[in-house]
C-alpha cells in the first residue's frame, strides 16, 4: 500500500522535474513543427488578402512537379550521405589510432579533439573566406585557380559547395573520432585480445570484431553528426547571402518564405526533409535497440 | 625483421604527423592571418608571419568611431561594437549551457531514476528531436518569439539554444542515472537523508564526469550556431560575435574578421581542451552504463 503511494508520488515528482525540458521543447520544436504541418496545407502568405485558405495537398503537388525541388533534395541528401560516410571512415581511423597508448598520444589526441572544439560558427567563416578570398591576399591567386578548375569541371557553385563539404568533414571527423574513442574505451579489452587469437588478419578482425562491437556507437555518431551537416550548410548559406549556388532544401525554403512570402509552400518544402530523417531515425534506433540487449550478453559469454 | 619494423615505425610516425597537420592546419592558418599586417597579408608568405602584430586585435576593440588606417579611406571604415558582441556571446553561451545542464539533469533524473510510465518512450522522443534541423523551423519559431515579445532579444536565444543540446544531454545523463546502483542512494535514505539531499550529496558528485561531457557537448553545439543568432538578433548591439562577424565587410576588414574569429575561438578552445579528457571519460562512463 505504502509503496504504491510512494510510487505515485515519485511519478508526480518525475513529471514535475521533466516539465521545464518538455515545455521548452514543446515551444521551440513541437509547436513550430505542428504549425508548419498546418501551414503547408494552406496558401498562407502575407501578400494574400484575407486569411489563409486550405488548399489540401496543392503545395506538395507543386513540389513534386518542380525539378528544382528534386535537384535540391538530391543535393541535400547526397551531401548528408557523403559527408557522413567520409566522417565515419576518418573518425574510425582516428579512434583506432588513439585507443592504444603511445608516447605522443596526449598530443595527437588534442590535435584530433580541437577541430570540433573550435567553434564552428566562426571557423566556418574563416574556412569559407579562406577558400574563396574576396580580396587580393597572398593566397588569393592559388585559391582562385583551384576554384576556377573545380567550377569548370563540376559547374558553377561547386567550389563553394565543396568548401562546406570539406569543412563539415574536417570538424565532424574530429567529433566522431573522439566519440568512437570513448566507445572503444567502453568495450572490454579482453574481447579484442580474444579476437587476436582467433584471426591473424587485421582487416578481418576489424570487420568481424571491431565494427560489430562499435555498431551502437557508430549509429549514435551518425545520429549526432547528421544535424551538423544541415547546420553547416545553412551557416555558409546565410554567411554568403545565398551565394552557394547549389540549392539545398533548407535554403530553398528560406528563399520562398523570405523573398517570395509564400509561407505555405516554404513549410511544405521544409517538411520534405522529414521522411528522410524518419527513415534514418528508424534505422538508427534499431541499431541502438539491438545493442541494448547484447551489451550484457558478451559479458556473460566471455 | 628489424628493417621491416623500422619501416612500420616510420610509417606510423608519418601517419601521426599527417593526422596532426590535417587537424591543426586550418586553426594554425587562421591564427597566423590574424597576426599579420595588411602589407604582409597581401605580399607575404601565406603560411607564416614574419612580423607578428596585435594591431588587428587592438583595432577590433577600438574601432568605435572613425579610425582610419592604411590605404582604405575614412568613409569606408565601419565601426563595430565588438565589446557588446563579446559580452552578449559570453552571457548567451554561459546562460545556455547552464540552462541546458540544469533542466537536462532534472529531466534525466526523472527518466533514469524515478522512471515514470513510458519513460523509455519519453527518452526516445526527446532524443529523436535532435535530428530536426532548427533551420527548417525559422518561420514558426519567429512567430513564437514575436508573440513572447522577445524579438531582437538575447533571451529568445537563451530559450532556443538549450534545445539544440538538450536531447543528447538528457540521453547520456539519464542512461548514467538509470544504471547507477540504487544502493548508493538507498544507503543515504536509510541514514535519514531526504531524497534531494541524497541527490545533491551523492548522485550529483558521482556523475561529475558525465556532467562534464554533457557540458562540453552543449558548449560545442551551441557555439557552432550563427544562423539562428543572425536571424533572431537584428540590431547591431544585440549581436553575438559570430553573427556580428558575418555582417562585416570582409573585403575591407578581412584581418579584423580573422582577429574576431580568434577572440571568440581561443577561449572556447582552451576551455574545451581543459576538459577534453574528462569529456572522453564522461562519454565512456555514459556508454558503459547506458548503451
Amino acid at each position: 500500500m505504502a509503496s504504491s503511494k510512494s510510487r505515485r508520488r515519485d511519478v508526480a515528482i518525475a513529471y514535475a522535474l521533466m516539465a521545464p525540458a518538455l515545455l521548452l521543447m514543446a515551444g521551440v520544436l513541437a509547436y513550430p513543427i505542428a504549425w508548419e504541418v498546418w501551414a503547408s496545407f494552406t496558401d498562407l502568405s502575407p501578400m494574400n488578402d484575407g486569411g489563409p485558405r486550405f488548399v489540401g495537398l496543392a503545395n506538395y503537388r507543386a513540389l513534386v512537379a518542380d525539378p528544382q525541388f528534386w535537384w535540391a533534395a538530391t543535393v541535400t541528401v547526397g551531401f548528408a550521405v557523403v559527408t557522413t560516410v567520409v566522417k565515419l571512415a576518418i573518425g574510425i581511423g582516428f579512434a583506432l589510432l588513439l585507443v592504444r597508448p603511445f608516447r605522443l598520444r596526449p598530443l595527437v589526441f588534442m590535435a584530433v579533439f580541437l577541430p570540433w572544439a573550435y567553434p564552428a560558427s566562426v571557423s566556418v567563416i574563416g574556412w569559407y573566406w579562406t577558400l574563396s578570398p574576396p580580396i587580393p591576399t597572398a593566397y588569393s591567386q592559388f585559391m582562385g585557380t583551384l576554384k576556377y578548375h573545380v567550377d569548370g569541371a563540376l559547374g558553377t557553385g561547386a567550389w563553394a559547395f565543396l568548401s562546406v563539404t570539406l569543412f563539415n568533414i574536417w570538424r565532424g571527423s574530429s567529433f566522431i573520432g573522439v566519440f568512437l574513442l570513448a566507445g572503444l574505451n567502453a568495450i572490454p579489452t579482453e574481447l579484442f585480445e580474444y579476437a587476436l587469437l582467433e584471426s591473424k588478419s587485421a582487416w578481418r578482425r576489424f570487420w568481424v570484431v571491431t565494427v560489430p562491437l562499435l555498431k551502437p556507437f557508430l549509429a549514435l555518431a551518425v545520429f549526432l553528426s547528421l544535424t551538423t551537416a544541415f547546420s553547416d550548410l545553412s551557416n555558409v548559406w546565410m554567411l554568403t547571402a545565398g551565394r552557394i549556388v547549389f540549392p539545398v532544401i533548407g535554403t530553398h525554403a528560406y528563399w520562398l518564405a523570405i523573398k517570395g512570402g509564400q509561407l505555405g509552400a516554404a513549410c511544405a518544402l521544409s517538411l520534405a526533409l522529414v521522411p528522410f530523417l524518419l527513415v534514418v531515425l528508424f534505422l538508427l534506433f534499431r541499431a541502438f535497440d539491438r545493442a541494448e540487449r547484447p551489451v550484457a550478453a558478451p559479458k556473460a559469454a566471455t | 625483421m628489424t628493417a621491416r619494423s623500422r619501416w612500420r615505425k616510420s610509417g606510423r610516425v608519418a601517419l601521426l604527423a599527417l593526422v596532426s597537420v590535417y587537424c591543426l592546419f586550418p586553426i594554425y592558418f587562421m591564427l597566423v592571418q590574424s597576426l599579420k599586417t595588411a602589407q604582409e597579408d597581401v605580399f607575404g608568405n601565406p603560411l607564416i608571419v614574419m612580423n607578428p602584430t596585435f594591431e588587428n586585435f587592438e583595432e577590433l576593440f577600438e574601432r568605435r568611431g572613425e579610425a582610419p588606417r592604411g590605404f582604405v579611406g575614412k568613409a569606408l571604415k565601419r565601426s563595430y561594437p565588438f565589446l557588446d558582441w563579446l559580452e552578449n556571446t559570453v552571457i548567451l553561451f554561459a546562460g545556455s549551457v547552464g540552462i541546458t545542464l540544469v533542466i537536462g539533469v532534472l529531466a534525466a533524473y526523472a527518466l533514469g531514476r524515478l522512471q515514470p510510465p513510458g519513460f523509455r518512450l519519453w527518452r526516445r522522443v526527446i532524443f529523436a528531436t535532435y535530428v530536426i534541423p532548427h533551420t527548417i523551423l525559422f518561420v514558426p519559431l519567429y512567430q513564437v518569439i514575436l508573440r513572447l515579445g522577445l524579438d531582437d532579444n538575447l533571451i529568445a536565444l537563451l530559450l532556443v539554444y538549450p534545445t539544440m543540446a538538450l536531447p543528447f544531454c538528457v540521453w547520456i545523463l539519464s542512461a548514467y542515472f538509470q544504471h547507477l546502483p540504487r544502493e548508493v542512494e538507498e544507503a543515504a535514505l536509510i541514514e535519514g537523508a531526504s531524497r534531494s539531499q541524497a541527490f545533491f550529496k551523492i548522485v550529483l558528485p558521482m556523475s561529475r564526469p558525465v556532467l562534464v561531457a554533457a557540458g562540453i557537448f552543449a558548449l560545442g553545439t551551441i557555439a557552432s550556431d550563427f544562423t539562428l543568432a543572425s536571424v533572431f538578433l537584428l540590431s547591431e548591439h544585440n549581436q553575438t560575435i559570430p553573427a556580428g562577424l558575418a555582417t562585416m565587410e570582409v573585403a575591407l576588414d578581412e584581418l579584423l574578421a580573422v582577429a574576431g574569429i580568434n577572440v571568440m575561438a581561443i577561449p572556447v578552445v582552451i576551455l574545451c581542451a581543459g576538459f577534453a579528457r574528462g569529456y572522453v571519460r564522461g562519454l565512456t562512463a555514459a556508454m558503459l552504463e547506458g548503451s
